[in-house]
């Protein structure tokens, strides 16, 4: 009994909170959108538990539960086609994905490529723009207006040069959009892969692209499927692309689940979905874990020797003319979305017609309260966020707490879309009736961004040695006073790049923000969203602007706090 | 200073008892080791002394306060971790210094209090006061770092950061110094060096010192008494000529020093001697035994080449060279006797006087250096 209350005192009280908000807001949730599949209507778990009465309208609802949603899956109905086109969507994507950065990643690892430390720098930018932006700025370049199309006219061309509102459209603004992602890691793969097994091949008499073809490219291919996959993940769970873009006649699963929801409250029918889009997101997790397993045979042969890069000017340049090709489209992207954003009127016209800061001017006084709304809501998630993380991270490294490790990896898998639908339909009624609630805003926020979180504090708190904390104790600190004078310096820098990550990546979230934001608590992706929806493109322009302003300004910060050894 | 004093100690991790039957008395002002293989149970004998680890069972006695109860912030021994474990975000004084905060953060007021965590946090926002300034001061020109002391730890030598360590732990004036293998992380002349400083400080300040090392060089050099331990227990204590030279079990007699351990049976015993029979040669030992099966151990430096046949030796045998090893100032000989093989050392004289493998010797071995265990 004794020992029960010294468990319950200490640190074991804050680990049962922990397990019970991951409980609370994640398990729950997900085992009850699973349960509304077989059920096609809402159900309460939480009104069951306190409510005789609650319990037994939920039994009735088992009772009537059917098979339905799962057969429609699987009988080339409408879902299934939203889910072919999405998985289609995926692969068309992260093929390309990889045809692109096979060059582009060679020629960074590789080559002495001319402009090699521009592209490297302005290979990120994509990564800080939300991808409802970019695919917004494809529409001002792309569509029946945009300049892109009026030059592609002035060439002779008819129509439009690709028509954004398509899958083509969706694949392109992913693909450009998501190619860093894979660039990285497939740079570290050439890097690390073993350069004298290619003198070996060029030894024995091979030309340069034969050894390409047979020996280098060979051996990164284990690195580039688990990117493949990654990619594969990251456009399959997407919502902000096909949210703008998608037209009426094409259906993806993201969209489809959020239309169930938001516009028929057909709840079935959104849950079906999120189960297939979980199921499928965890497959491919999986997939990818199972492949990074075995992959270490790229340094098969001991110590890879320094890198002797390529000059050979004939390579080196086609190379880094492809390489500014692939990195200015986002560029371009986002310089329309500014020039609109200044722009007093653009019609077909290559250039707009006038300037103006009106628009900014409109935001400032009109908009402000989004901007507010998102900053209050980041730093609501960010606060959150740290103290779970802080503490899981205690747990899973001086505890070895496998299951809180497990959880804090979920949200990875689970798409926003996903978790926001689970979240809706388990808070939706009393007694515990959040949605639509800024807490709960703010919870899903926290629980999709935790890992990022935790994989900071994690790594901190892991260099941390025990002993440094023991040394503290035994100079006659108490545990409180160690872990504010020794462990907390320590784990600060952690602390602080995680904490703008969550953060940044709060601010450019799209999916948890238009399905769960109430109006009074729009934050600016969502008061966006509806702009482009209302066709206020200029405003949109311009509270874009800003927002990846912000997002560059803090990734900036990020970048510097960790010490720069993100590569 | 204190004594310490530990009876019947037992720790079991998960089921598995990891230490068992550890009684300790540890005098006031002693340098006392505890010595053994890695994984004997040393390090988690230490820790619970430190309360780092809760016994299952046991008592532990720090002069005559029973610590079992106390927190490991409350038990006042200083340790020197293995590791060093000095904070790396505070520079050489905040690091020595903090004991002395944490001090004044237990008697002091709320606003007091705020002051001093701040100076924790970071030593330029708050002074420290006169007194802390000068006794910190004082410790690092005892260990020679006083041109040291705004350096970040980070950016000393292995030997500077172990005296950093030291001087931490000695400012807070500890009734014991717990010191986990605190040279092994030092190469081989800075390890000799820092036993002698060592030592030095402990003599001068008298202070109670508990030591852990796997080196019986370590140990013998350095401490008063030696606790020997093995699996979890402890196979002997005693003054480090007293183990050398009588040493209760084979395992302590190979562990500390060398020795030729050979499998015997007692067949006579008579006039205070012992007669052994090993293999078809026999060996007297004024060591008695009631025994019939012992184990004949024997010291290599205890061993004598004989020149000739002059000397005259109650144990005499007829060997046969198999190779020397040239140490310095002892020369040690492998040499096969019947069936078995002994380790024989001789002080160095010159180069020819050397024997070849191969070459035949006489070796004698007086009764008093034959142990029968």
């Amino acid at each position: 009994m004794s020992k029960l209350k010294r468990f319950l005192s200490g640190m074991g009280f804050i680990k049962l909170l922990i397990y019970g908000f991951f409980l609370l807001f994640l398990i729950i949730p997900l085992l009850s959108v699973f349960l509304v599949a077989f059920t096609n209507e809402p159900i309460n778990v939480f009104g069951s538990l306190i409510s005789l009465e609650q319990m037994q309208t939920t039994i009735e609802q088992f009772k009537n539960a059917t098979l339905d949603n799962f057969k429609s899956i699987f009988s080339y109905g409408h879902y299934f086609q939203g889910l072919l086109n999405s998985l289609k969507l995926s692969l068309i994507v992260s093929l390309w994905v990889l045809v692109i950065c096979i060059p582009i990643a060679y020629g960074i690892a590789r080559t002495k490529m001319p402009f090699k430390k521009t592209i490297s720098g302005l290979v990120t930018i994509p990564l800080v723009i939300p991808t409802f932006i970019s695919a917004y700025a494809f529409i001002i370049m792309f569509g029946r207006s945009g300049w892109v199309t009026y030059i592609y006219q002035q060439l002779g061309g008819e129509g439009m040069l690709i028509d954004p509102y398509s899958m083509t459209g969706i694949a392109i603004v992913q693909i450009f959009f998501f190619f860093p992602y894979a660039l990285w890691p497939m740079v570290a793969a050439f890097k690390v892969s073993d350069v004298s097994l290619e003198e070996a091949s060029r030894n024995m008499g091979a030309k340069s692209w034969l050894t390409f073809i047979t020996v280098t490219f060979p051996l990164v291919i284990p690195g580039m499927l688990s990117t493949a996959l990654v990619i594969f993940a990251v456009s399959f769970s997407d919502f902000g692309t096909p949210i703008i873009l998608a037209p009426s006649d094409l259906n993806l699963i993201v969209v489809d689940a959020y239309r169930e929801i938001a516009g028929f409250f057909n709840w079935g029918g959104a849950a079906i979905l999120t189960v297939i889009m979980i199921a499928v997101a965890g497959v491919i997790y999986w997939l990818q874990n199972y492949l990074l397993k075995g992959r270490d045979y790229g340094t098969l042969s001991g110590k890879p020797k320094k890198i002797k890069l390529i000059e050979n000017k004939a390579l080196t340049v086609p190379l880094a003319i492809f390489s500014g090709f692939v990195v200015i489209i986002p560029l371009l992207a986002m310089g329309t979305i500014f020039l609109q954003s200044i722009a007093t009127t653009w019609g077909k016209d290559p250039l707009p017609s006038g300037y103006t800061l009106e628009h900014y001017k409109t935001i400032f006084t009109s908009s402000l309260g989004n901007i507010q709304n998102s900053l209050v809501l980041a730093g609501g998630a960010l606060v959150l966020s740290v103290i779970i993380a802080i503490f899981v991270s205690y747990f899973v490294v001086r505890h070895r707490s496998i299951t809180l490790d497990f959880m804090t990896t979920v949200p990875l898998i689970v798409p926003g879309i996903a978790l926001g639908i689970a979240l809706i339909q388990t808070f939706n009624t009393a007694p515990l009736q959040l949605t639509g609630t800024a807490l709960i805003l703010i919870i899903a926020y926290t629980i999709r961004r935790l890992p990022y979180m935790v994989r900071s504090t994690v790594g901190t708190m892991k260099s941390i040695k025990q002993d440094i904390e023991e040394a503290a104790v035994n100079l006659g600190a108490s545990t409180l006073t160690a872990a504010v004078t020794v462990v907390g310096p320590l784990m600060l820098p952690g602390i602080a790049a995680g904490s703008i990550l969550v953060f940044v990546t709060v601010i450019k979230e799209t999916s948890i923000s238009i399905l769960m934001a109430p109006a009074e608590w729009a934050p600016m992706s969502l008061a966006i969203f509806q702009n482009v929806l209302r066709a206020e493109y200029y405003s949109a322009a311009a509270m874009s602007v800003i927002l990846v302003i912000m997002v560059l300004l803090l990734q900036a910060l990020a970048n510097k706090l960790s010490g720069g050894n993100k590569s | 200073m204190g004594s310490v004093v530990v009876e019947q100690l037992r720790k079991d991790f998960s089921g598995v008892t990891v230490l068992q039957n550890i009684d300790l008395d540890i005098k006031e002002g002693e340098f006392f080791a505890l010595l053994g293989p890695s994984g004997c149970g040393k390090t988690t004998t230490m820790r619970c002394i430190a309360g780092f680890e809760s016994p299952t069972s046991g008592t532990i006695k720090i002069g005559d306060r029973d610590v079992a109860k106390l927190a490991p912030n409350e038990r006042n021994c200083g340790m020197v971790f293995q590791s060093y474990a000095l904070f790396p975000h505070m520079n050489v004084f905040d690091n020595v210094a903090y004991s002395l905060n944490i001090k004044e953060l237990r008697k002091g007021n709320l606003f007091k209090k705020v002051g001093v965590y701040t100076r924790m946090l970071n030593s330029k926002l708050v002074k420290y006061p006169k007194e802390i300034e000068k006794k910190v001061m004082d410790i690092l020109e005892y260990v020679e770092l006083t041109d040291h002391a705004k350096k970040l730890t980070s950016e000393l030598s292995g030997g500077q950061q172990q005296r950093v360590a030291l001087a931490r732990a000695l400012v807070m004036e500890p009734e014991v110094l717990l010191m986990d293998e605190p040279l092994s992380n030092l190469d081989l002349k800075l390890r000799h060096t820092m036993r002698n400083t060592i030592r030095r400080i402990q003599q001068d300040l008298k202070i109670t010192t508990i030591f852990v090392t796997h080196d019986q060089e370590e140990a013998m050099s350095m401490a008063d008494r030696i606790a020997v331990m093995k699996d979890g227990e402890i196979l002997q204590i005693g003054t480090p000529t007293d183990l050398y030279s009588n040493p209760k079990t084979p395992f302590i007699a190979d562990f500390v020093g060398t020795s030729n351990i050979l499998p015997g049976k007692v067949v006579a015993s008579d006039n205070g001697i012992t007669t052994v029979q090993i293999g078809n040669q026999q060996i007297k030992s004024v060591t008695q035994t009631d025994k019939t099966d012992v184990q004949v151990i024997i010291r290599p430096e205890n061993i004598n080449v004989l020149n000739g046949g002059s000397d005259d030796y109650d144990n005499a045998f007829e060997g046969t060279i198999q190779f020397a090893t040239y140490l310095g100032n002892t020369v040690r000989y492998d040499i096969k006797v019947g069936e078995h093989q002994l380790v024989v050392d001789t002080t160095y004289e010159s180069g020819d006087s050397i024997k070849r493998s191969g070459e035949k010797v006489r070796l004698g071995v007086s009764p008093e250096r034959v142990l029968l265990i």
